[in-house]
Formats: structure tokens, C-alpha cells, sequence
């Protein structure tokens, strides 16, 4: 009992500690007005969080990032099969996705903001852009992982290329497709966040940009202390949709010695 | 079979050939301000980037990159290490790990700039810290996962604490360590990216994005060319030089997988 505590005591010590650190290194006055105390910053959150413009933020960037992520989702699994499916068409996308594929939407975000301006559909874009390529990939491999077996299995029952692919293909590219859309989830949190800071998008990411230009600091950092918990939420979540999705797969089905 | 090989090698080169054809022919005389034609872009990338910038700011960018993944790479492993077999510690800085690991990387770079400012010591720190958190929970997990039986005859065997660590944690982990490396490699190239486009004016980033804003589209292109081709060839440095160092890894996988 008493050990099993012990790891918590720990936590609580480690988060207290990082506390006090800032908070000294703040009184002390170390880097100016740019490092507020701790207390400042969450007394400043508090009030924050009590505006509606607070809360228009978020939800511009929640709304940006989900629906972002519902379109790179549909288009991505559907390319994915598409591209999975048929040979001669995976091999003549596999160059253009594999030069793609480490290009950060980071990159296209000056021609996104020239062509569509600093707007909401200038943060989708962007996010559906990041998001895409990694669900593609991922459906490919899971198509391209499909039993043959299973496949041929249910050919001789006689069943049709479509249903094939929706009973067959689909559910065993699944996982695949899940550990995408883990990954996905976060990184279109980020993607939109990107986009208000550095495009001029709607949402926290613009409202981070607006504090450190008028050098409002501990509003900064209030904004950023409340994306590190947005990120925590999606990767929690994002986490349970998985494995209440995937609840009949091997990987995460509850072993039985 | 050998015909259906020679196709496929056709389709996949000629396709990327053709688009490139493509773009070239549509934009030819293309007078639409946000697409100039490709040769003007070209022709604006040899001017810019090969070799006028090149010192000033392609190898600026690039060096700011590779510096703070250097430190973000040791650091991370050597947290890693320290995390994962002192348990006491670990208790303690999980929560905080995980907790600035939600944040945005890029949310950073803000903060950095109103600490440090906007000199190169802000986008290496930036760079520094965003690609600290991948490695580091990479080689965490991958010491969780060495296998016990592997411990015990190491234990057996009557190796030292420090021979433990550096000839069989070390090389186990190496596989994970090398995952989160390459993950941590992808976030240095984007922060480093985004410290030059907020309010600096040296460096790849900043002058695609100042080239946006004057409107001077071919040389914004030109930009984004050449960090799609730099993002492109890092990644592709990076997985042979994986491949290399974990050619034993790949080899007993594949035994495995034959056997």
C-alpha cells in the first residue's frame, strides 16, 4: 500500500518543485518582465478564461482541428484504398507521397496564407494537408497487410471486389488506420495552433501571437499552460476512441493467461 | 511477371516526370500572380539559393537545425537513461514530461523569443527543447523494453553497472532510440522553420515568408522549393544512416521473420 503511494508522493514533489523554481526564478528577476511568476500567470488565466473572446478561440481552433481531421480522415482511407488496391496506381503515386511525406504543412503555410488569406479555411487546409499523407500511408500498408488467405477465403464464398473491401480489407487495415489517426489527432492541434501563430488564423494559436506582440507575458504564458492541457485531452482521448473502436483486435484484446 | 515489373518501374518513374511536365507546360505563360511559371521560379531559385544566400542564409538555417538536434539527440538519450533506472526521478518529472509534451512545439518559440530574443541562441534553444521529448521517450520506452532474460545474464554474467548500461541497454534500445530520433529530426526541421518566420529576418523561413509578404511570388517558390527539398533529403540522410547502425537489428529481424 504504503509503495503504491509513493510514485504519487513523487509526482506531486516534482510538479511542486518545478512550481517553486519558476516562481523563485521569476522574484528574482532573471529574464525582466518576459519571465512572470507563477502566480501571476494563473491568476491571469483565471481572469482570461473568464472572457469570451477566450472561449471563441478555442473553439475556432477545436472546430479547425476536429473538422480538418474528420475530412483528412474520409479523403485519406479512401485514397488509401484506392492507392492500396491497385497496383499501377500505387506505383505511380510512391514517389510524389515519399517526397511529401517529410514535408511539413509548415512549409506550404506562406503559399496557403498568399492564395487564401489569413481565414479559418486557410487553417484547414493546412491541417487537412498535414494530416492526409500519414492516414494514406498507413491505409496502403493495411491494405497491402491483408491476409491473402481471408482475402481468397472470401472470394470463394463469392463475395463481390466491394464487399470484399468493405468486410475484408477494410476491417483488417483498421489498426493501421487507427495508430494514423493517433497520430494525426495531436498534430492537427498543432497544425491549427501553427496557423493562428504564424498565418493569422482564427483561434489560440493567433491569440498567443497577439499577447507576445503587445508583451502581455503572463497571458502568453496562461495560453501556452492551457494548449499543453488541450494536448493532453487530445492524445487521451484520441487514445480511448482507439481502443473502443478496436476493442475486437488482437492487439488489444484482454490476454488470458 | 517480368513485363508486369518493367511496367511498374515505368509508372513509378514516369508519373513524377510527368507532373513535373505538367506544371512546367501549364504555367508556362501563366500571368496569374499567385502561380508564376515554373521556369521563372527556377530561375529565381539559382539566383537566390545557388549561391548568393547560400552562406548567408541556407547554411545559417541548416546549422541552427543540426545544432539544436545534436544537443536535443544527446540530451534526450542521456535523460532517457536517467528517467527510466532511477525511479525516483522518473515519479517525479513523468507528469511535467508529459505535460510539455502537449504542448505544440511551436507554441514555444514565443516564450523563447521573449526570454532569449530573436539571435540564433532563441532557434537553437527552440529547436533544442521541442526535439528534446521524442528521443527522450523513446529511449524510455525502449529500455522498459529490454527483456528481462537479457538483465539476468548480463546480471550472471557479473557485468558492471556501467558495462550494463553501454553493451546491453544501449545497443537494445537502439532500434527505439532510433524512432524517436527520427521523430525528433522532423520536429527540429519544422520549429526551426517556425523561429525564422516569427519576426526574424535572416534564414530560409524568414525570407520565404518576407517574400510572401511583398508579394513577390517566384521567390516565395522558390522557398518552399527548397525547404521541400531539404526536408526531403534530411529524412532520407537520416534512414540510411539508420540503416547502417542498425543493419544487426534489420538482419536479426528478418532471420526471425524467416525462420
Amino acid at each position: 500500500m504504503k509503495a503504491s503511494i509513493r510514485p504519487y508522493a513523487f509526482s506531486a514533489l516534482g510538479i511542486a518543485g518545478a512550481l517553486a523554481i519558476w516562481q523563485v526564478l521569476a522574484a528574482a528577476n532573471v529574464a525582466g518582465n518576459a519571465l512572470p511568476p507563477a502566480t501571476m500567470v494563473f491568476t491571469t488565466l483565471a481572469s482570461i478564461l473568464g472572457t469570451g473572446m477566450f472561449w471563441s478561440a478555442l473553439g475556432a481552433t477545436l472546430g479547425i482541428a476536429l473538422l480538418a481531421l474528420a475530412v483528412a480522415a474520409l479523403a485519406g482511407v479512401a485514397i488509401g484504398l484506392l492507392v492500396g488496391s491497385f497496383e499501377p496506381v500505387r506505383y505511380a503515386t510512391l514517389a510524389v507521397l515519399e517526397f511529401l511525406k517529410p514535408v511539413p504543412p509548415i512549409v506550404i503555410l506562406p503559399l496557403a496564407v498568399l492564395v487564401l488569406g489569413p481565414t479559418a479555411e486557410m487553417s484547414l487546409f493546412l491541417v487537412v494537408f498535414g494530416c492526409l499523407l500519414p492516414i494514406v500511408m498507413q491505409t496502403v500498408d493495411g491494405v497491402q497487410g491483408t491476409d491473402p488467405v481471408a482475402r481468397d477465403t472470401a472470394r470463394s464464398y463469392g463475395m463481390g471486389e466491394g464487399e470484399i473491401l468493405a468486410r475484408v480489407v477494410l476491417p483488417s487495415a483498421m489498426p493501421y488506420i487507427g495508430t494514423a489517426m493517433r497520430v494525426a489527432a495531436p498534430a492537427a492541434l498543432v497544425v491549427t495552433v501553427v496557423a493562428g501563430l504564424l498565418g493569422g488564423g482564427p483561434g489560440l494559436g493567433q491569440s498567443i501571437y497577439q499577447a507576445q506582440a503587445a508583451g502581455d507575458y503572463a497571458s502568453l504564458y496562461g495560453l501556452v499552460i492551457v494548449l499543453g492541457v488541450l494536448g493532453l485531452l487530445f492524445q487521451g482521448a484520441t487514445r480511448l476512441a482507439e481502443r473502443r473502436v478496436l476493442h475486437w483486435h488482437e492487439s488489444y484484446r484482454e490476454v488470458v493467461p | 511477371m517480368r513485363n508486369v515489373k518493367i511496367r511498374n518501374w515505368v509508372i513509378g518513374g514516369g508519373t513524377p516526370v510527368l507532373l513535373l511536365a505538367a506544371w512546367w507546360l501549364l504555367s508556362a505563360n501563366s500571368s496569374d500572380p499567385f502561380f508564376p511559371p515554373l521556369e521563372t521560379i527556377i530561375v529565381r531559385f539559382q539566383e537566390l539559393w545557388l549561391f548568393d544566400h547560400f552562406q548567408s542564409d541556407v547554411l545559417l538555417s541548416l546549422g541552427n537545425l543540426f545544432l539544436g538536434f545534436a544537443i536535443a539527440g544527446v540530451a534526450g538519450v542521456a535523460l532517457g537513461f536517467v528517467t527510466a533506472l532511477v525511479p525516483p526521478v522518473r515519479w517525479m518529472i513523468d507528469p511535467l514530461i508529459h505535460f510539455l509534451r502537449g504542448i505544440p512545439p511551436v507554441a514555444l518559440v514565443p516564450i523563447f523569443i521573449s526570454l532569449i530574443g530573436f539571435g540564433t541562441g532563441m532557434r537553437v534553444t527552440s529547436i533544442a527543447l521541442a526535439a528534446l521529448f521524442p528521443t527522450m521517450i523513446a529511449t524510455v520506452d525502449g529500455i522498459r523494453g529490454v527483456s528481462n532474460d537479457l538483465m539476468d545474464v548480463a546480471r550472471v554474467y557479473r557485468l558492471s553497472r556501467k558495462e550494463r548500461v553501454l553493451n546491453v541497454l544501449l545497443p537494445a534500445a537502439m532500434p527505439h532510440i532510433f524512432s524517436g530520433l527520427q521523430v525528433s529530426l522532423q520536429v527540429a526541421f519544422i520549429v526551426m522553420i517556425a523561429s525564422e518566420m516569427l519576426g526574424s529576418s535572416q534564414g530560409i523561413g524568414a525570407m520565404t515568408l518576407l517574400a510572401q509578404q511583398s508579394f513577390m511570388t517566384a521567390d516565395m517558390w522558390a522557398g518552399i522549393l527548397l525547404l521541400g527539398v531539404i526536408g526531403f533529403l534530411v529524412n532520407i540522410l537520416f534512414s540510411l544512416l539508420k540503416h547502417k547502425v542498425l543493419s544487426w537489428y534489420i538482419g536479426s529481424r528478418r532471420m526471425a521473420r524467416a525462420a
